[in-house]
């Protein structure tokens, strides 16, 4: 075997947080501001060439469901590239449910963490490659740390050790927030990105920072499998074609 | 209109596979076991385990329908483990027997990270350079009939083409515009049969 052989290409994975069926964007976890139509704008991010997407929060509660379910199926009939649904998924039937609609992937998190068999069983039901946990840390000094339920609620575990555990249970992606960078536009955490990636055998998204083109370069010329990024795109300040652009122009693999 | 059927296998949801299909103006119908009906193109969909999805195609009689298939060479496309089907054996399910269309056998994908998740290029005549969306840990390393390869740790057999036969390791309903062609391009035998 011989790693360096891969033809796989970095990512760029947009992420769309949606709430009562718009999508809105978030800084450092609190404010929302609404940012547009989630079937338009996936279509449109298609349209730039982004090489997935993911839903966050499109199915928080219970009450919700049906039109969180409708508008899986919508993206699912109008998409054609990859997509990820996440957020509120408290039990099989729920991860069931959106995969049945539509999604290709589920995203777990503060369910990985009450009930972590649920990510050995999503595996077993659908493979690992439709489970992705989301951790999110938070690195204050040199400490790290990693939260539920909306980045709110600290969980008293060593991340580490978090990270092997969902990969041993059969996630087959790990989506790394690193919530000190969220809404900061300083750039994705690459140190913090690489250790983990390095802990586990399962491609490790980096989230949480970018801001422009360059921080995505920086990332994948360190090695990156994919990152993932939300205002820099919803604003308009950046396409997915011109950062892919400016990849592709400083010798980067990328899909055009 | 084209009239296109996807053989459910009962190993996950179709719904981005028929989606795909409507958006070609082809269209769809889904059938649990083979029916008398005409159609111009066979699918067989990528999800699921090689071992669970033999067990319900030789269950609903679908190894006989897709012979006969063969021989009237009406357009077949396998998709991911609906394309290793058609091979002898896999190692994901060691002692189940594939279709042996093919000879060769899908195995483990030599790589620290798995599954393989995401585009590569195609080293191909037909479709060089193109980006298509992988999701596998197994697939075909050798085969005399492969149209195209790709390269995960070690290269391997990204399509195959035989007769009016398709196989592909990769998702075409989930590659863009690219997959979309490479699908009406199976269906229609390259356009060798209208």
């Amino acid at each position: 075997m011989n790693v360096q052989q891969s033809d796989l290409m970095p990512r760029i994975i947009v992420c769309l947080d949606v709430d009562n069926g718009r999508v809105v964007k978030g800084t450092n976890f609190k404010q929302l501001r609404d940012m547009g139509d989630p079937v338009e704008l996936a279509l449109a991010y298609e349209q730039q060439g982004a090489d997935e997407l993911v839903f966050l929060d499109i199915s928080a509660s219970n009450e919700k469901r049906p039109t969180a379910l409708k508008l899986v199926t919508d993206i699912a009939k109008h998409l054609s590239i990859p997509f990820t649904v996440g957020g509120g998924l408290k039990k099989l039937d729920d991860v069931k449910a959106f995969l049945d609609a539509g999604a290709d992937k589920v995203a777990l998190n503060t369910t990985a963490v009450l009930q972590p068999d649920i990510i050995n069983q999503t595996a077993r039901a659908y493979g690992s490659q439709c489970v992705v946990v989301a951790i999110d840390v938070n690195q204050s000094e040199n400490e790290l740390s990693f939260y539920i339920n909306g980045g709110r609620k600290l969980v008293d575990r060593n991340c580490s050790d978090w990270t092997k555990e969902v990969a041993e249970r059969g996630a087959g992606e790990i989506l790394l927030t690193a919530m000190h960078k969220d809404g900061t536009g300083s750039g994705f955490d690459i140190e913090l990105t690489k250790a983990i990636s390095q802990q586990v055998p399962v491609q490790v998204i980096a989230s949480g920072g970018a801001k422009n083109e360059q921080h995505f370069l920086e990332a994948f010329q360190q090695g990156a499998d994919a990152c993932l990024a939300a205002g820099m795109f919803h604003t308009g300040d950046y396409t997915v074609s011109q950062v892919k652009k400016y990849l592709l122009e400083n010798g980067l693999n990328i899909r055009i | 209109m084209k009239k296109i059927l996807i053989i459910d296998t009962k190993a996950g949801n179709l719904f981005s596979l028929k989606a795909s299909i409507e958006r070609l103006g082809f269209l769809q119908t889904v059938l649990e076991t083979p029916s008398e009906e005409f159609f111009d193109g066979i699918i067989i969909p990528g999800q699921g385990r090689f071992g669970t999805v033999m067990k319900n195609i030789r269950k609903y009689g679908w190894d006989k329908y897709l012979s006969q298939a063969r021989e009237k060479n009406i357009p077949i496309l396998g998709i991911c483990v609906g394309m290793q089907i058609f091979f002898e054996s896999s190692q994901e399910d060691l002692g189940i027997k594939g279709l042996g269309w093919f000879i060769g056998s899908s195995q483990a994908l030599d790589f620290p990270k798995k599954p393989m998740v995401g585009w590569a290029k195609l080293h191909s005549d037909i479709w060089s350079n193109e980006a298509v969306y992988f999701v596998n840990s197994y697939a075909i390393k050798e085969t005399s009939l492969s149209i195209a390869t790709t390269n995960y740790g070690e290269e391997f057999c990204a399509a195959v083409r035989q007769g009016s036969f398709t196989g592909v390791q990769f998702h075409p309903e989930k590659s863009s515009q690219v997959g979309s062609r490479i699908i009406e391009q199976a269906l229609t035998n390259f356009g060798a049969m209208s």
